[in-house]
């Protein structure tokens, strides 16, 4: 094989490379871009408790006591997995996931409900209110 | 599309070069009788290139890196068929490859609503029995192919989407208990567990036991996020138990394997290089004399052995490309795979999804590599987006689709109904 067919195939193959690392940098730049566009998609919502607020930034986020929720509320009357929030266009829908406390949305017990701005969720001991979200606001 | 224009030209464009990098390798040092041959190849790889990138704009995606990784291997693997004793357009490859886009599309469009592939489970486990059944049937005896007459189709690359669609799950309904006995156990995954028994079965009884790795690998992955639901929760003892009893399993079915099996397992190649090890031994005998740079494009012998394009096709790809370059096809698909991780799929179900795609892909490839390279038995599975076969192509165009899917949400503007007062269910 002459010199020359040999620095085509380098070449070949460096381009190649390139392209993959511009591929994988793309990535990040979309995961960037992507964690804007979530809350746009997710109605630009979060979830308010006193002293605290959790950004709603995912398709589905486990509400429990369990050190693997998403949100974790540290108290016994809350169960491991509480509570499941999903988001489709924009709505967001809590599900009950066999709690023993149940849910409650403004006072009234339910399996499964379609959230609304201003709404107050009731797990356990703890009432945690959605909104819009306000800029500054963090974990 | 989102507002993601500027990265996304980058991106189709360094796709193009690197594809015009290859296409001027064969130009420069390909075996060609007639130019027109390189340029119809370079008019195709081109051409396929920007249409796709003008369809994805239709799309409303989130990411759009796995499509072009995926343009990137399919045009990739298109060059390298198109090549192999000789530079002429591989048609059959072509039509393949446009049917692993579409299936891809297709694949993204059926698993963008994962709420709703959940409310329609069931109907994906009939898909896998009709499958199952259909094989029984209509295969041969004790066959894996379908005879059309004017193509075959291998039914059981058919079975792997569904099958990965079976084994994914949500939170919902890991939480769905019934108690059996004493047990509180959850009935899709006693479900899941007969039908992977069933396919075992199947696929020992139509002596496919090459793509028996990949079934196995794809439940374990679902069963491996049902042990850590919801995320991280390792239960110790209990993988100890599945590792030993995978072990024994192992150990059983390679003692009472059949004949063939036995003979691909025991065989010493260089003893019999004109019998069960003639394969293998012009495999390795052709990535040692590929190099570093290969013998360049369509300059191989290796295309007159059987399967050159599809079990051996890392071989073929050694000894005309160069060692060089299959490895950096090994790198796109493995980096087509990492990509998930960069972006994480939305929600629990498509982490499954992409989980069991990833392991039925990686297996797929270790199967092939090793094979070739004489590590593990021959076993004569493909290498997605690379081996030669229509079956093998749609199904892992419509596995990435899959995972394309988990990246993206189901994008409508945004409509808030006000719900009217005390009607929270």
């Amino acid at each position: 094989m002459s010199t020359f067919n040999v620095m085509l195939s380098a070449i070949a193959i460096i381009m190649l490379d390139i392209c993959v690392l511009v591929l994988i940098f793309s990535a990040y730049r979309e995961r960037h871009t992507g964690k804007k566009r979530w809350s746009k998609i997710g109605g630009d919502m979060e979830l308010v408790e006193p002293g605290k607020t959790y950004p709603l930034e995912c398709d589905e986020i486990i509400i429990g006591r369990h050190a693997s929720a998403d949100i974790r509320l540290m108290d016994m009357s809350v169960s491991r997995y509480h509570a499941l929030l999903t988001v489709c266009n924009g709505v967001w829908t809590i599900k009950d996931i066999g709690s023993k406390s149940g849910i409650y949305i403004n006072g009234s017990r339910v399996k499964q409900a379609r959230l609304c701005e201003n709404d107050i969720i009731k797990l356990g001991k703890y009432k945690l209110t959605i909104r819009k979200r306000r800029n500054g606001n963090n974990v | 599309m989102y507002k993601n224009g500027l990265s996304y030209v980058t991106s189709c464009l360094f796709v193009l070069i690197a594809h015009c990098a290859m296409l001027a390798l064969v130009l420069f040092n390909g075996n060609y009788t007639e130019t027109k041959d390189v340029v119809t190849l370079a008019g195709v790889v081109i051409s396929l290139d920007l249409v796709y990138f003008i369809v994805m704009l239709f799309y409303k995606q989130m990411t759009y890196s796995i499509d072009c990784m995926l343009l990137l291997i399919l045009n990739m693997s298109l060059i390298f068929q198109s090549c192999f004793g000789g530079v002429e357009l591989a048609k059959k490859h072509l039509i393949t490859c446009i049917a692993a886009l579409i299936a891809c599309r297709l694949g993204y469009i059926i698993c963008r609503n994962h709420t709703l592939i959940q409310t329609k489970k069931k109907y994906i486990f009939i898909i896998n029995l009709i499958i199952i059944l259909c094989i029984l049937t209509l295969t041969g005896s004790r066959s894996i192919w379908i005879d059309l007459g004017f193509m075959t189709i291998q039914p059981s690359e058919f079975l792997k989407p569904a099958f990965i669609l079976s084994c994914s799950t949500s939170i919902i309904e890991q939480q769905k208990k019934t108690k059996v006995l004493c047990f509180n156990v959850v009935k899709e995954n006693i479900v899941l567990t007969g039908l992977i028994i069933l396919i075992v079965g199947l696929q020992w009884w139509c002596r496919d036991l090459g793509s028996l790795p990949t079934f196995i690998a794809i439940y374990l992955c679902g069963l491996m996020f049902r042990f850590c639901y919801p995320k991280a929760k390792f239960s110790k003892k209990i993988l100890v138990i599945i590792g030993v009893i995978s072990a024994i399993l192992i150990v059983l079915a390679l003692k009472f394997a059949p004949s063939y099996v036995q003979d691909r397992l025991n065989v010493d190649i260089w003893n019999d290089k004109s019998g069960n090890g003639y394969q293998q031994s012009r495999a390795l005998i052709a990535i040692a004399e590929g190099g570093w740079f290969g013998k360049g494009p369509g300059n191989g012998n290796l295309h007159n052995i059987a399967a050159s394009d599809t079990d051996i096709v890392f071989s073929s790809i050694c000894e005309e490309w160069g060692l060089l370059f299959a490895l950096m096809m090994i790198i796109v698909i493995l980096s087509m795979l990492i990509l998930p991780l960069i972006n994480p799929p939305r929600s629990y179900f498509h982490t499954t999804v992409t989980t069991g795609v990833c392991g039925a892909f990686i297996v797929q490839m270790a199967l092939n590599i090793f094979g070739s390279c004489n590590m593990i038995p021959f076993t004569g599975v493909t290498i997605p987006f690379i081996s030669q076969g229509g079956s093998s192509m749609v199904t892992s165009g419509f596995m990435i689709g899959m995972v394309i899917a988990g990246q993206s949400p189901v994008f409508k503007r945004h409509k808030r109904k006000r719900r009217s007062k005390g009607g929270a269910k």
